[in-house]
């Protein structure tokens, strides 16, 4: 059996488009330059783990959680 | 309540790593000491660095955009080199020279592009009258520092004004009539300038930005002209200095800062972990919250002993207080410590002046980012810099900041980046 899928939410109202969490994880997150803020890729829901927890403790105002996926 | 807090209702210290991060990362704690205008005395009215909560969030998204990696791979590959080169070329007249200036003419080239500053680039007198307007400025940005505040809030004012004359007014000319363009549909939005002012005129007119005052913007492009000029020419002096400190080793560290890229990243990272541009970082409980488990009354004084939390010898090992760019960290560490800040206030340039984290493998990707101020350091490097034996550093004594020159006077074995025969 593979790992859990994740949850990965950003907050639009929070996010600074700092793009943190891009550097960490280029194929989980993309800037809205629009917008202006960050958005997760639907690969994300996939990705390490450990990475998408560094990137939401990292993220500078805490925009980004991380959740079992419920099926 | 005063605009102006001076009193507060209580003042907190924290020194510990972990603790810190705390007060950086909680979005309780502020950096806006004065909420006056500009007119009633408040040098720094309405810039980023001060604004809190959903106005600094929505300033922060529209002025990231200038920092994204492919920006600053472009200007550390393509465009720094050249113009550093060049410069270097002009300033290094001598065998003898003053490092901190020649350090703050680098940066201010790319800094007053990246703000959306128009200048004559063969200009040397320009580029002098620009670094002369960012030393006053650096004396606003650290006002709660500063030996008499009100000497340096009627310097600044009068700054201000000769800035805006001389090199915001032309610039926002010209990016209004090219945001009137594209806002028409007769250019592409492709058209527009890359830097701080434009995106200021593009976006001025959301209400959450609080950009409706020409003065705000004339303030927030100065802002972002001192942050990528000043902390980066003090940071430049403080890696040499900490390299002539090591004597007898000196010598053979310049000469791998010249032959490694990396290894002047290192130098740069662990000189910003020792010399942080703010020791004490400064924050204001805009509500009762409570860090780290201690409880923070509004109003209070929140101070962030940034250069004793640097040295932690549990994350930065027993010898955290000597100079040892190549001293092996927790990847979850930042080689920096908390020299940048944090938070929804970390410093918006960090990637620019000191590049992207190290890996602890010190293996790095063709995507990696060095910073400017490690490229600085190995051209002087490359020039054979060594100190000047004959003229002693002179430190910035108008700030209790222990980490400011105003003088740095060098010796170099060779004007050009050409490594002499024989060697």
């Amino acid at each position: 059996m593979g790992e859990p899928l994740s949850r990965v939410t950003v907050d639009p109202d929070l996010c600074i488009g700092s793009g943190e969490c891009v550097r960490l994880l280029p194929e989980s997150f993309r800037i809205d330059e629009r917008r202006g803020v960050s958005t997760p890729q639907p690969g994300a829901m996939a990705a390490d783990r450990a990475l998408l927890e560094e990137a939401a403790i990292n993220c500078p105002t805490r925009a980004i959680t991380v959740n079992d996926r419920v099926t | 309540m005063t605009d102006l807090l001076t009193t507060y209702t209580a003042t907190i210290t924290f020194d510990r790593f972990d603790d810190i991060r705390a007060a950086l990362f909680d979005p309780n704690l502020s950096r806006t000491f004065d909420r006056r205008s500009y007119e009633q005395g408040n040098i720094r009215d309405g810039i980023v660095s001060i604004a809190h909560g959903a106005t600094h969030r929505a300033r922060r998204r529209i002025e990231n955009t200038q920092f994204r990696a492919d920006v600053l791979r472009l200007y550390e590959r393509e465009l720094f080199p050249k113009v550093m080169s060049d410069l270097l070329d002009v300033l290094i007249d001598g065998d003898r020279v003053d490092l901190f200036p020649i350090g703050e003419m680098l940066s201010v080239v790319l800094a007053a592009r990246r703000a959306g500053i128009e200048y004559d680039p063969s200009s040397l007198d320009d580029l002098q009258r620009l670094v002369h307007h960012v030393d006053l400025f650096s004396q606003g940005s650290a006002i709660l520092d500063a030996r008499d505040p009100d000497a340096v809030r009627a310097a600044v004012r009068t700054t201000y004004e000769e800035f805006a004359r001389d090199f915001v007014r032309p610039a926002w000319e010209r990016r209004g009539e090219i945001v009137a363009a594209v806002r028409a549909g007769r250019i592409p939005e492709s058209e527009l300038p890359h830097d701080i002012l434009t995106v200021l005129l593009l976006h001025r007119e959301d209400p959450q930005l609080a950009l409706e005052d020409d003065g705000r913007i004339v303030r927030e492009v100065a802002t972002y002209l001192q942050g990528g000029t000043h902390t980066s020419a003090q940071t430049l002096v403080n890696s040499l200095d900490l390299i002539f400190a090591q004597g007898d080793r000196a010598a053979a560290t310049i000469e791998r800062v010249a032959a490694d890229t990396l290894f002047a990243q290192r130098v740069v990272q662990e000189t910003l972990r020792l010399r942080p541009t703010t020791p004490k970082i400064k924050r204001r409980a805009e509500t009762d919250t409570e860090v780290a488990g201690t409880k923070i009354p509004k109003d209070a004084l929140v101070v962030l002993d940034v250069v004793t939390a640097n040295r932690d010898a549990k994350l930065f090992g027993e010898n955290a207080d000597e100079f040892d760019p190549d001293r092996s960290i927790d990847p979850a560490v930042p080689r920096w410590g908390h020299s940048f800040g944090g938070g929804p206030h970390q410093c918006p340039g960090r990637a620019v002046g000191g590049g992207f984290p190290i890996p602890a493998s010190f293996d790095v990707d063709a995507d990696h980012v060095y910073g400017l101020v490690a490229l600085e350091v190995q051209a002087i490097a490359k020039r054979g810099v060594r100190p000047d034996p004959e003229r002693a550093p002179v430190r910035d004594t108008r700030t209790e900041r222990f980490t400011r020159w105003l003088h740095y006077p060098v010796r170099f074995e060779r004007r050009t980046a050409e490594v002499a025969p024989g060697r």
